[in-house]
């Protein structure tokens, strides 16, 4: 039977699901960026800019559906979940355009040894892949493969921090690398957890079950 | 006294589950009912706890009505109906041969669908008819009971100024908590609602609404409602009924925000048929 209701949830689907290949991109052109040494802040900040528009528009939508509708169960489960998700993928889009911002500003990984282009690079590498699965696990609604990413991102954080212990013990890297390298790791380490965030609530959203995958 | 010992970062807490955990008010076991030789409830079994509100949702036809028509007694007012089964009322089957239904339903009061004052009686007069009738408050001061009956049902303020005016002279929300003040001036211990507000429009249900939260403090609620958001809204549990079967039961943000039966996330959310 189709209600009134599935219209408006499958406008509000398609918007985040967009929202998702958005965000991807965003993260994508940054991060590479900040590590080949390439000027990408012009793109990254107009995708930012979409992404925070888009998560007023999916905050406005959901909001209405909420007034018009009242819905409870699994669609309040989504909207609910939709909310958080469109969040989640701002921050990407704002982490996405700071880490263009700490090339721009500090001068990026120009001065730093070659190990720390390359740490970064796997680092990132590893944290563009939870965003694909995070996005992959929503589309397909895929609870096994949102669960997954529990492993990665203890990955990601195990790596911050070594690669914050090992800074300290390197008493040459100069004050541009390390802050230009500290910041970027920090904002790898959060964009991690918001694709976790995103895993979890595709978790509640199959099941119900509030998990926490951190 | 049951405890449940619990472990916090400052020691170990015994809780008393007593307090923390409502008392079973009503009880329905392997309840089952009849209207001829079709079958109208099967295997009921559910729980009515003490000072709460427990909702009834289901579709038409489902068993709701019939089964809080078993929890005071009516249902065997019907010609041909029957049933098998206990309904406890704290702990004793209210179908025992020494029960006497009348003060069944007394102890279980209803308030029906359509708000139905006796139409030749006075405000006054309709809360008082109970009592009237049962005798029993001989004696008492009338005055003091249809005050506090009406003062519990939030219509006092509106009407004491027209008591003795027709109890069908008020409008349809005032006629509906009048008829819930007729039946708590018989000091019941449990009020079962029948739709309650269905004929009422969204400021009278509104106020019916606040007033079945507000009655909880006093009372045992049992309502039959086929809005789903007013089930959402005003109960602490719902049970959920199918085809005179009970699918589901469990405390109201569960069942609204994450049912176990695919059933009932079916027809919470409008999926059905």
């Amino acid at each position: 039977m189709h209600r009134l209701l599935d219209r408006g949830l499958e406008q509000l689907t398609a918007m985040v699901f967009n929202m998702g290949k958005v965000a991807e991109k965003a993260l994508a052109i940054s991060i590479d960026g900040f590590v080949r040494e390439k000027d990408t802040s012009g793109d990254v900040h107009e995708l930012s800019e979409i992404l925070l528009s888009l998560t007023v528009e999916v905050e406005e939508k959901a909001f209405g559906l909420i007034a018009k509708y009242q819905p409870v169960a699994s669609d309040l489960r989504i909207i609910n979940s939709y909310m958080k998700i469109a969040y989640d993928f701002e921050r990407y889009g704002r982490y996405a355009w700071d880490i263009c911002f700490i090339r721009k500003r500090l001068g990026g990984l120009k001065d730093c040894e070659e190990w720390i282009p390359h740490f970064i690079e796997e680092m990132g590498e590893k944290v563009l892949q939870m965003v694909r699965t995070s996005i992959n696990s929503l589309k397909n609604q895929d609870t096994d493969l949102a669960k997954a990413i529990s492993k990665t991102e203890q990955e990601v954080d195990e790596m911050y921090f070594q690669y914050l212990d090992k800074l300290v013990k390197e008493a040459h890297v100069t004050g541009q690398c390390t802050t230009s390298s500290v910041l970027v790791v920090r904002y790898l380490e959060r964009i991690a957890d918001h694709a976790t965030y995103i895993a979890e609530a595709v978790v509640y959203i199959a099941t119900g079950q509030k998990i926490t995958l951190r | 006294m049951t405890t449940l010992r619990m472990s916090n970062k400052n020691g170990e807490t015994a809780v008393n589950l007593e307090q923390v955990r409502p008392e079973a008010k009503m009880q329905s076991i392997a309840l089952n009912a009849w209207f001829g030789s079709k079958q109208a409830l099967k295997d009921i079994n559910l729980t009515v706890k003490a000072n709460a509100v427990t909702a009834i949702i289901g579709p038409s036809g489902c068993g709701k009505s019939t089964f809080i028509r078993c929890l005071n007694r009516m249902h065997e007012l019907v010609p041909n109906a029957r049933m098998s089964g206990q309904v406890l009322l704290d702990g004793k089957n209210i179908y025992s041969k020494e029960t006497d239904s009348v003060q069944i339903r007394r102890r279980v009061g209803m308030v029906f669908q359509k708000p139905n004052p006796f139409p030749t009686m006075s405000i006054y007069d309709n809360v008082a008819a109970g009592l009237k009738l049962t005798g029993t408050k001989k004696g008492q001061n009338l005055d003091e009971i249809v005050k506090k009956s009406l003062q519990q049902a939030t219509l006092w303020d509106e009407v004491k100024d027209d008591l003795k005016k027709p109890g069908t002279g008020i409008s349809g929300g005032q006629q509906q908590r009048l008829c819930i003040a007729r039946a708590i001036a018989l000091q019941p211990e449990v009020i079962l609602m029948d739709e309650p507000c269905s004929a009422l429009d969204p400021i009278a249900t509104a106020k019916i609404e606040e007033l079945i939260v507000q009655l909880k403090n006093d009372y045992t609620v049992v309502i039959v409602t086929h809005n789903m958001q007013q089930a959402a809204r005003v109960s602490d549990f719902t049970a959920f009924m199918y085809l005179g079967q009970l699918v589901e039961f469990d405390d109201t943000t569960s069942m609204f925000e994450n049912p176990k039966s695919e059933l009932t996330e079916k027809y919470i959310t409008g999926k059905f048929g």
